[in-house]
């Protein structure tokens, strides 16, 4: 019976596996409460399931959505009903179009509109910034399909909602992995979805075009820092869903935190000794910290975040 | 001829019994581990109870990374409230003061081993071993301190292989491994004596293997001395967000232990060539006594 | 010690002969811990790559007679008598770093050779050859390792040799010492690795009524070298 126990635990445990395929193929876990993460789809996709639909934050890469939805599909058969985009990059809005289809938003008497469309697919809600970056002025090639945009939206602060007997919030973070990221925080679960503020891959890519600076990402990093709480003996208790890489605790983020922390502090140093931008590439600010999170190609190398913190720190304001 | 007849069949008969449908299960292999185990501290005693000096890197096979990582650590670090109740890591675990408790989880229906489960009292960890063969977690699962272990038995010897770890120390005066390392252990008993291996594995942190030996006793009493309830507190008043470090070059503990023990500078920064026997003759030639 | 001596060749034998098999120590050997293995120092490196001070006998249970002697330790006059050795014996002598060669020297004896301090030590399977002791090394009796209850030696099960008649020396460079009550019991397992690393692990179980108030107990671990590479045997130095 003990070892059936076991096995039990470990089942209810966070990170069991629901699904694991080849190479290539998605990896869905679960985290905690009502909260699963699937993986391998680009950014990490979270997945909110129970009695009323389903929630999903992120969509994946758009070639990779049918699988997406199969993985969707294969935790509840009930309505997708929201989408929430933590930021607008296409590893986690790029299914945004196939997952809205396969979902629904419920109408009543009071909707607005053409009333044969409102109900087909689900809603898709991002901070106002994503908004704008996906869309165009009309008369003007929008960047992505209108099906894949935002169908609401916020400003500032934050957004609430209650759904599957959780409260949710979708809480701004200005100016850090881009203009436009979102925490989004199921309080039941006891998750938190990153979304690119935090990755565990690489450095983070500060996008420094679409409104990324360092001093948002360092204060984004020590928002999530504020609302997780480990666990007993500094383990779990609130989990986080980073943007890439594997579920975490607080103590994960705070290795992380530091590392951001400790190499805006040098880069600030080098930049009050007069420094320019080469040389402080030159200098090796960050050879503790390339070997693991340094990528040799792509986003998030040391030379792309160092660049990103010189210049954002050096800006005019 | 009888004689053999008679071992024949008998063979068969034992072989019969070995494999038939009666439920009989055959010895498994390995020795009993269970019971209450203490540490033996008689090497490395300062080091694994007051704790290491800074920057004494001695003998650890480390990357350039990994000291510069550890000549940027402050040790204010630990005023930080996330990082008072951090837990000492498998790899290193075993290395302070603890008391250790083995025990056997068994299918209530087979007998076969499922699991050796440890609890170390300090930090209050609690240890599993998977003895199923079952596979590691994929790599989005969550990393923990103990992090995920599965064991198989080579003659007497218990081998161990831990993934999913976290970052956690190699010395904890600042050098540490990331989440990325491996673990392998062997646990090795002979009679009251338990000799526990680890090597530990990280290709950003290491520049080979870091293997260490740890000896324990069989104790006849319960060892669980140590409770971990950790509290954090805000020690020292400052800024939000602020992480205490050393700035590169401006570790102003660099010569102190290497001054203190009258050894050059250089061993104290530690890396492979530190651990070997050819170091020593180098040691000679500079005039180290 | 001759009839306890006896008992561990018996007890060393009947795994084999338990088996049906009259074979030799040689040819039903566990495991393989020949060839050459280098120490990897990545404990007590204060004591062990360097000497340490004098009076320094930190983590060593000595006890109040065995601190006593620690404090007049003079290596002028170990060098003055030819005892250079004195951390070259059997207690010790694993822990200094080097390599060391382990070989058959015959069906009943592994031969440990040490390149630091150039020193052998004999382990016999049968006790009767063990000889009187009274060196560096003393009289070494050894079996493949049964645990009580068991069926016998699992594969893999290491080696155990017991070591008494040692002349008195130091349990470290700086005068640590141990007395000629000594016995020494040690424990060699191999561990083979996925990378293909292995490693020798010796425990070591000093046991001494005279100058400690347990027993002294480490744990030393030596990589397998392919070859004979840096072997280089070097005379005693008293520190």
């Amino acid at each position: 019976m003990r070892a059936v126990a076991a096995v039990l635990a470990l089942a209810a445990a966070p990170g069991i596996v629901l699904a694991q395929g080849n190479s290539g193929e998605l990896v869905t876990l679960k985290v905690q409460g009502n909260v699963y993460v699937i993986s391998g789809a680009g950014g990490n996709i979270a997945v909110q399931t129970g009695d009323q639909g389903v929630l999903v934050v992120d969509t994946g890469l758009a070639a990779m959505s049918d699988k997406v939805v199969a993985a969707i599909r294969k935790l509840s058969d009930k309505p997708i009903q929201y989408i929430i985009n933590t930021h607008v990059h296409p590893d986690h809005t790029g299914g945004n179009v196939a997952v809205r289809k396969a979902g629904l938003t419920y109408v009543g008497a009071n909707v607005t509109g053409n009333l044969t469309d409102a109900g087909v697919g689900a809603q898709i809600w991002a901070q106002d910034n994503v908004l704008k970056r996906m869309s165009a002025p009309t008369g003007q090639q929008a960047p992505t399909p209108f099906d894949a945009w935002p169908t609401e939206t916020y400003l500032t602060g934050r957004k609430q909602l209650f759904f599957n007997g959780e409260p949710i919030e979708i809480v701004y973070q200005p100016a850090a992995h881009t203009d436009g990221d979102s925490l989004v925080i199921f309080r039941r679960s006891d998750v938190v979805v990153a979304g690119d503020i935090f990755v565990t891959t690489t450095y983070p890519f500060i996008d420094v075009d679409r409104g990324g600076s360092i001093q948002g990402e360092v204060d984004a990093l020590n928002n999530i820092m504020d609302i997780a709480i480990p666990g007993l003996q500094d383990e779990g208790g609130t989990y986080i869903i980073p943007g890439h890489g594997h579920i975490c605790d607080q103590p994960d983020l705070l290795e992380y935190r530091d590392m951001v922390t400790i190499i805006r502090d040098r880069i600030q140093a080098a930049i009050k000794k007069g420094m320019t931008l080469e040389q402080v590439k030159a200098a090796g600010l960050t050879k503790d910290y390339d070997g693991r999170y340094g990528a040799k190609t792509g986003f998030g190398t040391a030379d792309m975040f160092v660049e990103a913190i010189y210049k954002t720190l050096t800006r005019k304001k | 001829m009888r004689m053999c007849k008679a071992s024949f069949a008998l063979a068969l008969a034992v072989g019969a019994w070995g494999q038939g449908p009666g439920g009989y299960n055959p010895v498994g292999p390995g020795v009993s581990l269970q019971g209450n185990w203490g540490p033996v501290f008689h090497e490395d005693a300062h080091e694994r109870g007051p704790g290491p000096e800074l920057v004494n890197y001695l003998g650890l096979p480390i990357t350039d990374g990994a000291r510069m990582y550890g000549l940027a650590w402050d040790a204010s670090r630990f005023t930080i409230p996330e990082h008072q109740c951090e837990v000492h890591i498998v790899s290193y675990i075993y290395r302070g003061p603890y008391n250790l408790r083995i025990w056997e989880d068994r299918d209530p229906v087979s007998q076969r081993l499922i699991a050796i489960k440890q609890y170390i009292d300090n930090y209050q960890q609690t240890r599993t071993i998977w003895m199923d063969d079952r596979p590691h977690p994929p790599d989005a699962a969550p990393h923990t301190w103990m992090g995920f272990s599965t064991g198989k038995w080579d003659g007497n010897i218990l081998t161990v292989y831990t993934t999913h770890l976290k970052w956690g120390w190699i010395r904890r005066n600042g050098l540490r491994h990331t989440d990325q390392a491996t673990l392998t252990e062997h646990f090795i008993r002979h009679g009251d004596h338990l000799t526990h291996v680890s090597i530990l594995t990280d290709p950003i942190t290491l520049t080979e293997p870091l293997i260490k030996t740890q000896d324990l006793v069989l104790r006849v009493q319960n060892g669980q001395t140590w409770l971990y309830p950790c509290e954090p507190v805000v020690e020292i008043e400052r800024p939000r967000g602020t992480v205490p470090h050393y700035l590169p070059g401006e570790n102003p503990f660099i010569h102190e232990f290497a001054d203190q023990y009258h050894i050059p500078a250089e061993a104290a920064l530690g890396g492979a060539q530190t651990a070997y026997p050819e170091y020593e003759s180098k040691l000679k030639q500079a005039g180290t006594k | 010690m001759k009839r306890f001596q006896g008992v561990l060749f018996i007890c060393g034998l009947l795994p084999l002969l338990v088996q049906g098999q009259a074979r030799t120590p040689k040819a039903g050997a566990t495991v393989d811990l020949t060839g050459y293995w280098v120490s990897v120092v990545t404990e007590d490196w204060l004591y062990r790559m360097v000497t340490p001070a004098k009076g320094d006998y930190t983590s060593v249970p000595l006890n109040p007679a065995g601190r006593k002697l620690a404090d007049t330790w003079d290596p002028a006059k170990d060098e003055a008598s030819g005892n250079q050795c004195k951390a070259y014996s059997a207690p010790a002598v694993m822990r200094i770093p080097g390599r060391v060669l382990i070989g058959w020297q015959d069906d009943y004896t592994l031969k440990v050779e040490t390149d630091a301090g150039t020193q052998t030590r004999l382990f016999h399977f049968d006790a009767s050859k063990a000889g009187a002791g009274g060196d560096w090394q003393g009289a070494s009796v050894a079996n493949w390792d049964v645990e009580a209850g068991a069926r016998g030696a699992l594969p893999g099960a290491g080696l155990r040799v017991i070591t008494s008649h040692i002349k008195p020396g130091y349990l470290r460079k700086n005068g640590v010492p141990y007395s000629g009550n000594v016995q020494l019991t040690e424990y060699y397992d191999r561990v083979n690795e996925t990378n293909g690393d292995s490693w020798l692990i010796v425990k070591t179980i000093v046991d001494d009524p005279t100058y400690l108030n347990t027993p002294f107990i480490t744990s030393t671990h030596f990589k397998k070298q392919a070859d004979s590479k840096g072997w280089n045997p070097t005379p005693c130095m008293a520190r």
